[in-house]
């Protein structure tokens, strides 16, 4: 952070300095600081910024009249912006009524994110299609009701390059047709979960927009008529068939005539897929950089591993849930020198000696997926510290046999290592925690099940891992509140912590946590310790809290959850199944927290069903999705839960 | 132009069909003969000189009954129609030409193993002679097997010009005379059968050479055939062109009875409704399509021009195209010239001035539920997709009444929403003054009695409020009474509704 003795020399600074300045501010929260210096200071900012992601739909007007050279406005945190908001924002008219700031925001928009905008339908969709003439990117997943119509009011964007329907269920091949007639110049696709999708579309699509680099066709229910059609596409580099049940081995084989520039395939949980038609696609295509298969291998077989011999580009693969021998290892590392990523989660044969031989050529991997390889041992591990310097990622969940002597190869060698997942590895002890602290680049440590851990552990990592923003610790029941004194005095970052079930951490505990201002999830379920004490201290001090889950902390009082409701602005999903919440802290909590989206309101003893009903009233308005004790769908009034339907929020009965 | 030149064609057309019709009404033993006309392929099998005897004592039966001129007519047609012995004499011929071939064939590959890469010229005369004879052989055996099937006459037309510079075997393959062609050459008229037209087409046409081919297909084809004869190539100056009248065109009745003068559609309809005028109308020979005067001669191909200036197919215009027939020209100038004023009654908007036309859509009307945005309909998604495949810009057009079933079922809510954001943002706006206007503005908006009745202050005890100090991030939405009155406010006006 910035820090500046005397005015002087801030004001000596020139505009194109300053700007230089602000530039290299990677972090959100820097530049945060960097704007409250002084007035100055957040001129410069408006002037530069150029990315925008709001949080609260209330101040988009004011940003956007604020930031006149944006260029990616980020609108995913904000579901509940509609038609009526989007003309508004496009028509609105500023003090002096004829003032030209009329939709001037738009007019260098390239990316828009509209992600979860389930209110926004066709005609906001079209105001903004026809108000930002620029739009390349737009991403519209997880609209629920993005249907045809709404396609037909995007496709007049015809400068789209990208677009991310995902997951649009009500979207048929008459959508998808209006955007390939209307968006002719797409690169990038995605498609994933919209059911209603057939050939016809994808045909279509395929003809429509040759430009396609990038297509994902996930989850459809597409045949192999689709690989044909998709197999014309000069200019695609990646395919993502990702489950697609119908596709088998024959529509591998257009995948091996056609598609020249392809580089990147997945076809993981493809039903249909066998080994055959992977040797299709491997011998169509010797450029391949990743190749996905997981779940869809039985066997890693030797003809497959014959053609596997020729993708000297090879940088990914993945076969997890496949059978796979010793001297396959071989072949991989003998052949695809130039491997990154290797994933072999649940994976059958894997044994020391295999890794050791694959891991002795790869020396450039990165990523290392070994979940559930149940016969990994410490020489294993050693063999990969020593031979992949430059190893970030490794993944050794329920690899039981790891001790601190792995772990001591790893914190001499893997000084890169950010990322480790030793959940369920009852070998890990606070020993192998010291050897690992000296990752010094660890950002996301997973521990969950690791019983023969201690505060003592902890300590050391919360000492010298201080990038730490990730990290489980569920059900490590040895640790207490002078870990999490530890953690919030040295993990400052943490933005996502798990607490489940560690049943030492008291009121004190979550004192320390309310330091971590970073933090933004937190799950504490079955703290029989702590009380409203302790939630009121997190609600105060985690101003960025944004998912709580509290299940069955059954002894938090009403104090608490008014603190929550007072101070936790930022919550989006929250759970108080078993919690002793009375109906007038249930009300303040759904009424009050403004962002609030999704909560689990299962079993709560104290409330009453009036109680239930009148929190529903105060925040049906926002609500997205709500899990409720099954037969309170008889008690509750019918008038709010046609309410919550017309609203489109998803009622859960549990 | 008067009805008198329409006559003339299909009396000429009704002279041959005629006969042989009145032939089979009379004798059941030609029933045999009937057989062999339909199946054509069947006869190939049988024994030649039994089909022969077959055929004499078929003519043996018409010669008392008939007079001269269609008794001549009768055979020709018949040796024209399928000579087992012709066929035997090409098969055997064919058979020769393809053993010569193969001794050929057997001496360039000896050559080749003696010899091997050495660019001979004689091997290369000798490959295009092979393919030659190939080509040749491959015609004709199409040309022998198309005699036999009736079905292949149309492809078979193509290739009769290659036949015809074959040459050699035109002697051999047709042994039919100028005569029997003239038959086929007739154009159709409206009550033209199918069963008579004798599967010959490919004789005619490779000797006549390239002066009409296609004449065959426009009795299929009753309603294309305007499209139909587009590949059609007629010199001109080739063939008479008569122009019929608009009111021609467009009258009802093309035969009038001379007695009652009594208008009908088809003529056989006007011999049926003579009978009942006398018994004189009776006999078989009234009862005959009429005959054509004199088939000797070569009769002149015959195509119509489109009274309407300017058209196309109106002979003054310069890419003039003629129409083949009668039909075409009344439903030429009917689609083309006149209103559409059959109107669908499902749907109401297509219009026809066809009723053909109109029947063949009522078919389909209401199963065309995908709809282009040009304004093509079609009863199946692929189709629709093939077609937006093909034409630029064209896109798949949402039905309209979805558009208003949409908002008006959620109009309410929309307006509703509107004006709640709106009332939102403009409160946001005045920012200085955050607090002390919301009580105004929620005053303001709203004076309904029950407006906080579903959730009334009262039962909420903000006394729990004054634990805490003011968060240092206090934001404009932060007033607990505002957000609850909003709410309120929804639900309140979805339970008006």
């Amino acid at each position: 952070m910035l820090s500046f003795q005397s005015s002087k020399n801030v004001l000596s600074l020139t505009e194109d300095l300053l700007v230089r300045i602000y530039e290299l501010l990677a972090a959100e929260s820097d530049r945060k600081s960097f704007r409250l210096v002084c007035r100055e200071f957040r001129r410069i900012d408006t002037l530069t910024r150029r990315h925008l992601r709001v949080i609260r739909i209330e101040f988009l007007p004011i940003l956007l009249r604020k930031y006149p050279r944006l260029q990616s406005l980020d609108l995913s945190a904000c579901p509940r912006i509609d038609d009526g908001v989007v003309s508004l924002l496009l028509t609105r008219v500023g003090p002096g009524s004829n003032s030209p700031i009329l939709g001037h925001w738009a007019w260098g928009l390239k990316s828009l994110v509209l992600s979860r905008a389930t209110g926004l339908r066709f005609s906001g969709l079209e105001m903004l299609a026809r108000a930002c003439p620029c739009l390349e990117s737009v991403d519209v997943s997880y609209c629920c009701g993005f249907g045809d119509r709404e396609a037909a009011a995007l496709s007049s964007a015809v400068g789209l390059r990208e677009l991310n329907m995902d997951k649009c269920l009500q979207l048929t091949d008459v959508g998808l047709a209006k955007i390939a007639v209307g968006c002719s110049k797409l690169e990038k696709l995605s498609l994933k979960w919209c059911m209603e999708m057939t050939d016809l579309g994808i045909d279509l699509l395929c003809k429509k927009c040759v430009d396609l680099k990038y297509l994902d066709v996930s989850y459809l229910k597409v045949t192999n008529e689709s690989l044909h059609s998709i197999a014309s596409l000069l200019k695609l580099e990646v395919l993502g068939l990702m489950a697609c049940p119908l596709i088998d081995d024959v529509g591998l084989q257009f995948i091996e005539r056609g598609c020249p520039s392809l580089k990147v395939i997945d076809v993981s949980r493809c039903e249909g897929v066998s080994s055959s038609g992977l040797i299709f696609v491997v011998r169509g295509h010797r450029n391949l950089r990743e190749l996905n298969a997981g779940y869809c291998l039985s066997e890693l077989s030797t003809a497959l591993l014959h053609q596997m011999k020729n993708l000297n580009h090879l940088e990914v693969i993945r076969i997890d849930g496949a059978r796979i021998s010793e001297t396959s290892f071989q072949v991989i590392s003998a052949n695809c020198k130039s491997l990154v990523e290797i994933g072999l989660s649940k994976c059958l044969g894997v044994t020391n000696m295999g890794i050791m031989r694959l891991v002795s050529a790869c020396i450039n991997l990165r990523v290392l997926n070994l979940t559930c390889c149940h016969s990994i041992t410490d020489a294993a591990i050693s063999a990969i510290a020593y031979s992949c310097r430059s190893l970030v990622c490794l993944k050794v969940e329920s690899c039981n046999m790891i001790t601190e002597k792995g772990l001591c190869q790893l914190g001499s060698f893997c000084l890169l290592l950010e990322e480790i997942d030793l959940t369920d590895c009852c070998g890990v002890n606070d020993k192998g925690l010291e050897y690992l602290s000296r990752c010094s680049e660890l950002s996301c440590l997973k521990l969950g099940l690791c019983t023969n851990i201690s505060n003592k552990g902890l300590s050391y990592i919360c000492f010298n891992c201080l990038k730490i923003h990730e990290l489980d610790l569920y059900r490590c029941t040895g640790i207490g509140d002078d870990g999490l004194e530890a953690l919030s005095n040295g993990c400052k970052k943490l933005r996502k912590l798990n607490l489940s079930y560690c049943n030492e951490v008291s009121d004190r505990g979550l004192g320390y946590i309310g330091r971590l201002e970073e933090l933004s999830d937190l799950e504490m379920r079955a703290l029989h310790k702590i009380t409203g004490v302790g939630l009121e201290a997190v609600a105060v001090g985690c101003k960025r809290l944004a998912d709580l889950d509290m299940k069955h902390c059954e002894k938090v009082g009403d104090s608490g959850f008014w603190a929550l409701a007072y101070y936790s602005k930022n919550l989006r999903q929250i759970n108080l199944s078993y919690c002793g919440i009375s109906d007038m802290a249930l009300c303040m909590v759904m009424g009050n927290l403004s962002r609030l989206q999704e909560a689990k309101l299962v079993h709560l003893s104290n409330c009453t069903v009036e109680g239930v009903e009148l929190a529903l009233r105060a925040c049906c308005v926002r609500i997205k999705k709500v899990k409720l004790f099954a037969p309170l769908r008889f008690m509750l009034s019918s008038e709010i839960l046609e309410i919550l339907h017309a609203r489109g929020c998803i009622i859960r009965w549990d | 132009m008067s009805s008198g030149i329409l006559e003339v064609p299909k009396g000429a057309s009704f002279t041959k069909f005629n006969t042989q019709h009145q032939q089979k009404w009379e004798d059941p033993s030609s029933t045999s003969d009937y057989s062999t006309r339909i199946e054509p392929p069947f006869q190939a099998f049988n024994q030649t000189s039994q089909t022969q005897s077959l055929l004499l004592c078929n003519n043996q039966i018409k010669v008392p009954m008939q007079d001269g001129s269609v008794n001549d007519l009768l055979q020709a047609s018949k040796i024209q129609d399928w000579d087992p012995s012709a066929m035997l004499n090409n098969l055997s011929f064919l058979g020769q030409k393809i053993h010569q071939l193969q001794d050929l064939v057997y001496l360039i590959i000896g050559r080749k193993g003696q010899v091997l890469g050495r660019p001979d010229e004689l091997l290369v005369q000798q490959q295009q002679l092979v393919t030659a004879d190939l080509t040749s052989i491959i015609v004709q055996l199409i040309s022998t097997a198309g005699g036999l099937l009736p079905s292949v006459k149309q492809t078979l037309s193509a290739a009769t010009t290659s036949l015809g510079q074959c040459g050699e075997f035109g002697g051999v393959v047709f042994p039919s005379s100028a005569q029997g062609l003239n038959d086929g050459v007739q154009p159709q008229n409206a009550g033209g059968s199918k069963v008579s037209e004798p599967p010959n087409s490919v004789d005619i046409t490779s000797n006549n050479g390239n002066e009409q081919s296609n004449h065959i297909i426009e009795e299929h084809e009753l309603k294309d055939e305007e499209d139909a004869e587009e590949g059609e190539n007629l010199l001109p100056g080739t063939y008479e062109i008569l122009q019929l009248e608009k009111e021609e065109i467009l009258a009802p009745h093309t035969h009038f009875c001379t007695i009652c003068g009594k208008g009908f559609k088809r003529d056989a309809n006007l011999r049926m409704h003579m009978r009942g005028h006398g018994d004189e109308y009776k006999t078989p020979g009234a009862l005959a399509k009429p005959t054509k005067e004199s088939s000797s001669e070569p009769t002149i191909i015959k195509r119509y021009s489109c009274p309407y200036a300017g058209c196309k197919r109106n002979k003054d215009h310069k890419k003039f195209q003629p129409l083949k027939t009668i039909l075409c020209v009344k439903n030429h100038y009917k689609r083309t010239h006149c209103d559409k004023s059959y109107i669908c009654s499902r749907c109401n908007t297509k219009k026809f001035s066809v009723i053909a036309d109109l029947k063949t859509h009522e078919k389909h009307c209401g199963k065309d539920k995908w709809l282009c945005s040009c304004g093509t309909t079609f009863s199946r998604k692929d189709k629709l997709f093939g077609h937006i495949t093909l034409f630029q810009g064209h896109t798949p057009a949402i039905p309209s009444d979805e558009i208003k079933a949409a908002p008006a079922g959620t109009s309410d809510g929309a307006t509703n929403k509107v004006g709640s954001v709106n009332f939102n943002l403009s409160y946001v706006s005045s920012e200085s003054e955050v607090q002390s206007s919301s009580m105004d503005i929620k005053g303001g908006i709203d004076d309904a009695v029950g407006y906080f009745s579903p959730l009334s202050f009262d039962t909420c005890n903000f006394g729990g409020f004054h634990e805490f100090p003011r968060p240092p991030f206090d934001d404009s939405e932060s007033s607990f009474a505002f957000l609850l009155s909003r709410s309120c406010n929804y639900s309140q006006k979805s339970g008006e509704e």
